[in-house]
């Protein structure tokens, strides 16, 4: 088995998707956000409220491949109880150290173990779907 | 049958990938030299435009191009070269008869029929064409193998049915559908009938008089030849009924600022400058397909389907989808809970190509209850030996995600 593919799943991947954090249905959320990759079928859904300009009670849903859960596990890890502005930032940060080659510095190592999806172009869509969906909601604000 | 390991050598391909497992041969199969080399030699020295000029070269490139048609023709069994269609694939096809042939005919309150396991090349043209006329889009349910409810497709028949389409190998599942007596049966209440022939065309014995289907519809890419061009057979009474959808160059007969006249089937469906290198190609590919007997063809990819499914088992966790004992080379599976597109991504990197996704048949996905499969096809140059690989492989990637 390729060892730089073994350790993207290793790392953060396999413990991510078979433990993922706030794995839950919220339909009584106030907002809802659905990240769909039409190519593949993949879909989470993100439920959480918005409460003094803070993410609150974030959960995800749905399904696809262990990346893309993980990648979702991770965004719900890191954006729970965060302001709007915080949850830009890091949804920048996330974004970039995906696209940049090299690593940037202070990055969670949740983040960079997705770096490695670098390598694998066809599955960096795995690695970015929520981040994506959450990064649009948050700059249309 | 030729050795695969002989006739891997026809193909360049595994020379340069001399570590390629391919096992990906129902979304496109490998070209032979002959092709490869007959497109080259065309652009370097046949290049020409077709039917306007009065030259040396283009009169040779318009008869060669013509003459792919009684080629195709004679591969098919149809009674003219008149009735056969250049395309750009299987999908344009099915869009030229569902717009060009049904779509003048449907009322509201018709039905069409078509079967659970359609590619989307098979539901959407009619599924639009439906809504447009106010017409009902029908569903053959399968059977738990993943075969078509004979029984239900015979008591959905009535007289609003105006069009029956159905899938011949499917993609997804590898079953052989028993199109010989829906056909006949289509045809007891006068509904035309079309054949998706992508998967079978290179893989089954095919004669369109035998089967008496009313269309057909194939790829080149997946019959050894090029991407971009394909083939719509059609019965002459309907291809003279059928209207154009596409309009522009070469498939007229006059022209005045008023009106157009069109010229005669079949070039009146061939508007613009066609694909021309592409039906020199698919010229190549039709002559190295019927170097081949297809009824051996059919054998051998039952004989890989049986070897894959006793490979497989050898698995844990492997679960085969399409379970129909009428399967061509086509094996579709679900490894445990890993998601077939983290199964594809392992076995890519170990140089096994594989398809993982819906397979552009997402309502039967839905239907089954699963996201995906990984989907393992083979055609003529395919091995054992690569089914050994894909088993050994599955089994790391199993104890890997326990």
């Amino acid at each position: 088995m390729n060892p730089r593919l073994k350790e993207l799943y290793q790392s953060v991947i396999l413990k991510h998707s078979k433990e993922p954090v706030n794995y839950e249905k919220r339909e009584e959320a106030d907002q809802h956000l659905d990240a769909y990759n039409s190519l593949c079928g993949d879909r989470f859904h993100l439920y959480f409220d918005l409460e003094e300009g803070k993410i609150k009670d974030l959960s995800f849903h749905g399904y696809g491949c262990a990346i893309s859960k993980a990648s979702t596990s991770v965004l719900v890890k890191f954006l729970e109880g965060k302001s709007l502005e915080e949850a830009k930032q890091m949804t920048k940060e996330y974004l970039e150290s995906l696209s940049e080659e090299g690593e940037s510095a202070n990055l969670p190592e949740e983040f960079e173990a997705f770096g490695a999806a670098r390598d694998f172009p066809g599955r960096m869509k795995c690695a970015t779907l929520a981040w994506e969906e959450m990064d649009s909601f948050v700059e249309g604000r | 049958m030729r050795s695969a390991t002989d006739i891997r050598g026809d193909f360049p391909i595994f020379q340069q990938h001399p570590e390629l497992v391919y096992l990906d041969s129902a979304a496109t199969s490998h070209k032979p030299e002959v092709v490869i080399k007959g497109i080259a030699n065309f652009y370097r020295s046949e290049n020409s435009n077709i039917h306007r000029g009065l030259y040396d070269l283009a009169v040779q490139s318009s008869a060669k191009y013509e003459a792919v048609r009684q080629k195709v023709a004679d591969l098919i069994g149809a009674a003219s070269e008149k009735e056969i269609i250049y395309t750009s694939g299987t999908t344009d096809s099915i869009n030229l008869v569902a717009h060009g042939f049904l779509a003048q005919r449907l009322q509201a309150g018709d039905e069409v029929l078509i079967t659970a396991m359609e590619h989307h090349a098979n539901l959407i043209p009619w599924q639009m064409v439906c809504k447009w006329r106010g017409a009902k889009l029908r569903i053959i349910p399968l059977n738990e193998k993943g075969e078509i409810d004979l029984a239900a497709f015979k008591a959905m028949l009535n007289e609003q049915v105006k069009m029956l389409a159905v899938v011949h190998i499917s993609n997804s599942l590898g079953s052989i559908n028993p199109v010989e007596e829906m056909i006949a049966e289509a045809h007891k209440k006068d509904i035309p009938v079309l054949l998706d022939a992508a998967q079978s065309i290179a893989h089954l014995p095919l004669d369109v008089q035998a089967l008496d289907c009313d269309f057909l519809a194939f790829s080149g890419h997946k019959m050894f030849g090029p991407t971009g061009i394909g083939v719509l057979y059609g019965k002459a009474a309907y291809l003279e009924e059928m209207e154009p959808v596409r309009f522009g160059g070469d498939m007229i007969r006059l022209v005045s600022y008023e009106d157009t006249t069109f010229a005669p089937v079949p070039q009146k469906f061939e508007a613009g400058t066609t694909n021309i290198a592409g039906v020199i190609g698919l010229g190549y590919a039709v002559d190295y397909l019927a170097t081949f007997d297809r009824g051996e063809i059919h054998k051998r990819m039952k004989e890989l389907r049986a070897y894959a499914l006793d490979k497989l088992a050898e698995v844990p966790d492997i679960r085969i989808i399409g379970q129909s004992d009428h399967c061509s080379g086509i094996v579709s599976f679900m490894l445990g809970n890993v998601h077939p597109h983290d199964v594809a991504t392992f076995l890519g990197t170990e140089q096994i190509a594989i398809r993982a996704g819906h397979h552009c048949t997402q309502p039967l996905m839905d239907l089954l209850e699963i996201p995906a499969t990984t989907r393992a096809s083979f055609s003529i140059y395919s091995k054992e030996e690569e089914i050994d690989r894909l088993a050994s492989e599955l089994k790391n990637i199993h104890s890997f995600f326990a």
